[in-house]
């Protein structure tokens, strides 16, 4: 850990048990992570629901975070992102969720995060290889990861066959990565 | 375009680890990549670097401030603390509110060499599929004395279950036994197994169908 994570530290503390270190845990995160929560689960309730549950969760699993392995915050909002992707994804109605408005919003807010994420240098990286996509594949990962688009969901909405949309998007991944590792 | 070319293998369990991080995956194939993080670490790697290479996206996800729920979230991981047992009546009830707290904490032991008794039969007597819970003064264990396994793809989910309360699990029975630590049988709460998608239900709750149940009798 060569930068300042105070999440971590928390977290160290929490898997040793610290009911105080886990309050703080809560009174810094949880707006983030209600945030994220109710992006994915569009719905207010449902989403405070699925915090108990992420936060019973970083009590029980704090012991494995490893600091070494990256930082604090990124780890609580994959416990996040997972958990409500499996709500979504066990929704009997889950394919039919409507997406149209979520990657329209995912559109107006894309420019001032790729600012936001080039101000911030080392992480500006994934802006700039988010910009050798084709505009279109760049919007269907950005949405799938923000929103927890499905791939029949997104193969709707872009209106190609699944298969297709699979392809593309895993191509559109490996691409990423190798931008981001050059 | 390469488009059509297969990837290699590498490039494939990239390709799975990258899709289970977006969450583009239906709920099968996530509890498939789920139960393979368990046992293959290479695999877990590159889950958790897909995991940090797409973190820069996390900043689009805007603040919502959040609403104190740290008092439930504490009433379900330490009830104790929260309610102090101060009525000795309502001390059968802390405790079994304290009961759902210490399976938080559960441990999976190796099962004891000399079976201690039996605190419940899960399953009738010629059911198919039948358990036994064995209470030995620090561990519930919970052996399948009938039946198999769930199928592929699937996994026998254990829980307990005090009067009026909703389910808490005990974990997977994914070998013949499961053992959790436990500081005693409470009598009259209810021991039940449902069958789950591979990993466990992804809701905290039971989703499968409750194959077996029984209520745990006094010793």
């Amino acid at each position: 850990m060569t930068e300042e994570d105070p999440v971590a530290e928390l977290l160290f503390r929490v898997a040793a048990q610290d009911r105080a270190a886990f309050r703080d845990v809560y009174s810094r995160t949880a707006s983030k992570l209600l945030g994220v929560l109710l992006r994915i689960l569009g719905n207010r309730a449902e989403a405070e629901d699925a915090l108990q549950e992420v936060f019973t969760r970083i009590w029980l699993r704090a012991g494995r975070f490893d600091a070494t392995k990256g930082r604090g915050m990124t780890w609580l909002i994959a416990i996040a992102r997972n958990h409500a992707i499996d709500r979504l994804r066990a929704r009997p109605d889950d394919s039919l969720r409507d997406s149209a408005d979520e990657l329209d919003h995912v559109r107006d807010t894309s420019p001032t995060a790729e600012n936001r994420l080039i101000a911030l240098g080392e992480a500006g990286r994934i802006a700039e290889c988010f910009a050798t996509l084709e505009p279109d594949r760049a919007e269907a990962v950005r949405g799938a990861y923000l929103n927890g688009l499905s791939y029949i969901e997104l193969a709707a909405r872009f209106d190609v066959p699944l298969n297709t949309m699979r392809t593309w998007l895993r191509r559109s991944l490996l691409r990423l990565k190798e931008c981001m590792e050059a | 375009m390469t488009d059509d070319l297969p990837l290699s293998p590498l490039d494939e369990d990239d390709a799975l680890a990258a899709e289970y991080v977006l969450g583009v995956l239906s709920l099968a194939d996530r509890s498939a990549v789920e139960a393979r993080l368990k046992n293959d670490t290479a695999f877990a790697a590159r889950v958790l670097a897909w995991e940090n290479r797409l973190a820069p996206l996390n900043d689009d996800y805007a603040d919502v401030p959040a609403p104190d729920l740290l008092p439930r979230i504490e009433a379900r991981l330490f009830p104790v603390a929260a309610k102090p047992a101060r009525r000795p009546l309502f001390g059968w009830l802390a405790g079994a509110l304290t009961a759902a707290a210490v399976v938080i904490g559960a441990v999976v032991l190796l099962a004891p060499a000399a079976p201690p008794p039996i605190v419940a039969t899960l399953g009738e007597t010629d059911a198919s599929l039948r358990f036994e819970a064995r209470f030995d003064g620090q561990a519930l264990t919970v052996t399948r004395v009938a039946g198999s396994a769930a199928p592929a793809g699937q996994v026998q989910q254990l829980w307990i279950i005090a009067p009026d309360a909703a389910p808490v699990s005990l974990g997977l029975l994914e070998g013949e036994t499961l053992a959790v630590i436990y500081p005693e049988a409470p009598a009259g709460w209810t021991l039940a197994v449902s069958v789950e998608p591979e990993g466990g239900s992804p809701t905290g709750a039971p989703t499968g169908p409750v194959v077996a149940a029984g209520v745990i009798t006094d010793l």
